[in-house]
């Protein structure tokens, strides 16, 4: 791959010239943080998204992928990190989906195929139940899946985004083994991670993604994870913020051995306790997906807690609505603000109000809205957190982006909260934006409220936090004061290293936070 | 009442790109027409004249309006809330059945009457829309399936109950009439609007200022927009479920009354439901012409009662033929309704 760059329609510019070259029987891994343009990269290579600039060459050949069928074609295939198995289909089913000849009406004939399945089974060593929906296998198993149904559409280039974020210890090893395997059988394989120590294992060569572009490459005999963690963190250009340091004051918000569980039911966070304190900074780094969506939406009452106790001033909150926990105190920076703490198609007077609304300050009787009130509280925000915006009564989505998260941050700031929780607030902003969101959190800590600023952003996390924890599945991985750590630790960490070695998946070290 | 600040302008945007769709609605009627040798000239003429010509043409359309504004709510209301609420059918026939069972078969004073049948035809739509409301709410039921059943489960209902127990004796072809005391006035004999048509209105207007002038209301708008921002708002999910559906019972149920005590000549039901069927399915369109908004239904229901009156102008004046007519009405109604439907599509696949 050639120079490759790629501008979404909204504008975000994910690739900015990345060269990659791959040869036969080779495993590259392909570092980065989110957001760093990995999984971008790999979806051009696979022919699903088509690059805005540059060219592809197989065999020295130049190929235009318009879909991922004219890349499966010269043999290059992908598994994503969201499998695409019909649930209900036996394994089989889905292996050879969409590659037996149709007959009309009829259930397609599976004898050769299944012969064939087999056969490729028994090469790669990947054992799956054929027979078994695949609704009712592991998580490990139905990745096995997806693999098979790759490589039996002849692929000699397989692609593989995060593969081991769902799997068990025991499950990587496998898939480990499978991989060294087919090596030695001259097939490529790239390998999308985050995951320090396992690019490290597995790969012949690691190259490093960062904002688009390519920081780093080297082969995997020569690289530290010390070298790697700087070459995917890096550095950003964004003005500091000054914070001046005081003494943080009583806890504020107190979680003791919370256990939270994932979409699917796995648990996402593991037996964590730490406290918040009145007038600090509490920052949570970490790669996201290690828990932390689901510890904010136990700790916002956006999810119920499978065990262990929060405690907000003195009252536990575990089973409380959003509402009670915003009338006791809380403020809410959610991680994706047009999914969760705006409404686009409302305007902006519309949305000061949201999760406000039963506030009596914005009712007249009969639960009717005081729509004089909510004007004027719409444009003390507007004017107050310097929103642009072409009027109250303009839709939200007319707004860009840093305005749309000002009236947020306004909006969430305004309740006079005890405790903010914040996350990735300043996520996709113009700098101007990151800079003034970052200062009203620092400013409202000043005053004395509680934040809790969870980010996958590091330069966030250290320059907004009075302590710092690490959170790697669902556990702190460390934790401490924030002039303990110096940004490599941090970035080790969030790789799942810990300064004596540590192991890739983490041992019971439940970290305790209290310093 | 405090207007909304935003009652004015916002509205005029919409009605303006509306209007302006109706001419394209007729310039592609017309296109339609021309190969068949019509003059679409002549044709459009004579449905202007039909709809709105004389006194008595403008008051038969507002009688034509008048279901339908009210059929639409269920829909535009269940849109608003995030709901495809395609019931307002079989919720119509249950209110036409409260309404004649209270009209026909109890006596009561003058006044308490009519104000009784018209109660128990929106507490029968409203009872009729529960069941769903509550399979959604705790099943996870999908309403268009479920609304869709309860549509044929209210006809087959209604026809039993219309033949068996409220037949008029020695007339087998309609249940007993409203008694006089629980008749909506007549505005003149010769047109058959009555007096039903204020209230209908007036549910259309308070549904607006519910949806846009209150806390419940805002809660439903919040959630039909974005369920996980209203999560995040503390908006209890199933109660905004249940609010929606029972205020397109209401109105449904509302729709069915208009028919029994509020339209000469009959004032009952007819035995086949033939004066009350499709008004229902017919809300639908309303609601998509009308923007899925209260107020915007009820112009659309004024178009559609205006297409459907004039309609018949444009038949035997125009001479053309009534298939035709359909097909013309079904054109603007179609090209009217597109862009809401687009809106809701690309809602749906966005998810």
């Amino acid at each position: 791959m050639r120079d490759i760059h790629k501008v979404y329609a909204d504008g975000t510019v994910a690739l900015r010239g990345v060269d990659l070259h791959l040869s036969r029987g080779e495993v590259v891994g392909l570092l980065g943080e989110n957001g760093a343009g990995k999984t971008t990269l790999m979806k051009i290579l696979s022919g699903l998204l088509r690059p805005t600039r540059g060219e592809i060459l197989v065999e020295g050949r130049p190929v235009d992928f318009r879909n991922p069928g004219d890349a499966l074609r010269v043999g290059i295939g992908m598994v994503h990190q969201a499998f695409t198995l019909v649930p209900p289909y036996t394994g089989l089913e889905n292996i050879i989906l969409g590659q037996e000849a149709a007959r009309a009406l009829l259930p397609p004939r599976t004898g050769a195929a299944r012969e064939r399945v087999e056969a490729l089974m028994a090469e790669t060593g990947l054992a799956v139940p054929l027979d078994d929906p695949a609704e009712s296998m592991p998580i490990g198993v139905q990745q096995r899946v997806e693999i098979l149904k790759t490589l039996y559409r002849g692929t000699s280039v397989l692609i593989l985004d995060e593969p081991t974020s769902a799997l068990t210890p025991v499950e990587v090893d496998d898939l480990f083994r499978f991989l060294g395997g087919l090596r030695a059988t001259g097939k490529s394989v790239v390998f999308i991670t985050h995951k320090l120590k396992e690019v490290l294992e597995i790969s012949d060569r690691i190259v490093v993604l960062r904002g688009g572009r390519v920081t780093g490459e080297v082969t995997a005999d020569r690289a530290t994870p010390e070298r790697l963690a700087e070459m995917m963190v890096g550095r950003k250009v964004v003005p500091r913020v000054s914070r001046a340091p005081h003494a943080a004051g009583r806890p504020v918000l107190v979680v003791r051995n919370l256990g939270v569980a994932g979409d699917r039911g796995a648990p996402a966070v593991r037996d964590l306790s730490f406290d918040v304190r009145a007038g600090e900074v509490f920052g949570i780094a970490g790669v996201e997906g290690n828990g932390q969506s689901e510890l904010v939406q136990a700790l916002t009452g956006l999810r119920r807690p499978d065990g262990g106790e929060i405690v907000l001033e003195g009252a536990r909150i575990a089973r409380l609505n959003p509402l009670a926990l915003y009338r006791r105190g809380l403020g809410h920076i959610p991680e994706d603000k047009a999914r969760f703490g705006l409404a686009l198609t409302f305007d902006v007077a519309e949305n000061s109000i949201l999760s406000r609304q039963a506030e009596p300050r914005f009712l007249t009787g009969l639960g009717r809205l005081d729509w004089r009130r909510i004007v004027t509280y719409a444009r003390e925000l507007v004017e107050g957190f310097k929103v642009v915006t072409p009027g109250l009564r303009a839709t939200v989505r007319s707004l860009s982006g840093g305005n749309q998260q000002r009236l947020l941050v306004g909006r969430e700031l305004s309740k006079s909260p005890v405790l903010i929780v914040a996350m990735h607030p300043t996520r996709g902003l113009d700098i101007a934006s990151t800079v003034y969101i970052r200062e009203l959190l620092i400013g409202i800590r000043d005053e004395g409220a509680a934040v809790l600023l969870v980010s996958a952003d590091l330069d966030e996390i250290i320059e907004l936090s009075d302590r710092i924890a690490v959170m790697y599945e669902g556990r702190f991985i460390g934790a401490g004061q924030a002039e303990e750590f110096s940004r490599e630790e941090i970035g080790l960490l969030m790789g799942g290293i810990t300064a004596d070695g540590g192991a890739r998946t983490s041992a019971p070290t439940s970290a305790p936070a209290a310093d | 009442m405090a207007v909304p600040a935003r009652v004015r302008l916002p509205l005029l945007r919409p009605l303006i790109e509306q209007l302006a769709t109706i001419i394209f609605g007729l310039v592609v009627g017309a296109l339609l027409m021309l190969p068949f040798g019509f003059s679409p000239l002549r044709a459009y003429r004579s449905l202007l004249a039909g709809a709105f010509g004389t006194i008595p043409d403008l008051l038969e359309t507002l009688a034509f309006a008048t279901p339908l504004m009210l059929t639409a709510l269920p829909f535009s209301v269940g849109v608003r809330g995030g709901l495809f609420n395609i019931g307002a059918e079989g919720q119509m026939y249950l209110g036409a059945i409260g309404a004649t069972m209270v009209a026909g078969l109890l006596p009561l004073p003058a006044g308490v009457h009519l104000a009784a049948a018209t109660a128990a035809a929106m507490l029968f739509g409203a009872a009729w829309a529960l069941v769903p409301a509550l399979l959604k709410i705790w099943r996870g039921v999908h309403e268009v399936i479920s609304t869709i059943m309860f549509n044929w489960m209210a006809f087959w209902l209604s026809t039993y109950l219309a033949v068996n127990f409220l037949g008029e004796p020695g007339r087998a072809e309609r249940t007993v009439p409203a008694l006089l005391t629980a008749r909506y006035p007549v505005f003149t004999e010769d047109s058959t609007l009555t007096a039903a048509i204020f209230v209908a209105v007036a549910l259309c207007v308070v549904v607006y200022f519910y949806l846009w002038g209150t806390r419940a209301g805002y809660e439903i708008r919040l959630a039909g927009e974005n369920p996980e921002a209203a999560r995040y708002a503390g908006v209890h999910a199933g109660k905004a479920i249940l609010i929606t559906f029972l205020i397109g019972g209401m109105a449904a149920g509302l729709a069915g009354a208009s028919q029994i005590i509020g339209r000469p000549p009959a004032w009952s039901l007819y035995a086949t439901l033939g004066n009350v069927v499709t008004l229902g399915f017919d809300g639908i369109g309303v609601a998509l012409v009308g923007r899925n908004h209260p107020v915007g239904g009820v112009l659309a229901a004024i178009l559609f009662g205006a297409l459907a009156h004039g309609g018949r102008l444009m038949e035997y004046e125009a001479g053309v033929l009534s298939e035709m007519v359909r097909a013309i009405n079904g054109l603007i109604v179609i090209t009217l309704a597109a862009p809401e439907i687009w809106k809701l599509v690309r809602r749906r696949s966005a998810r």
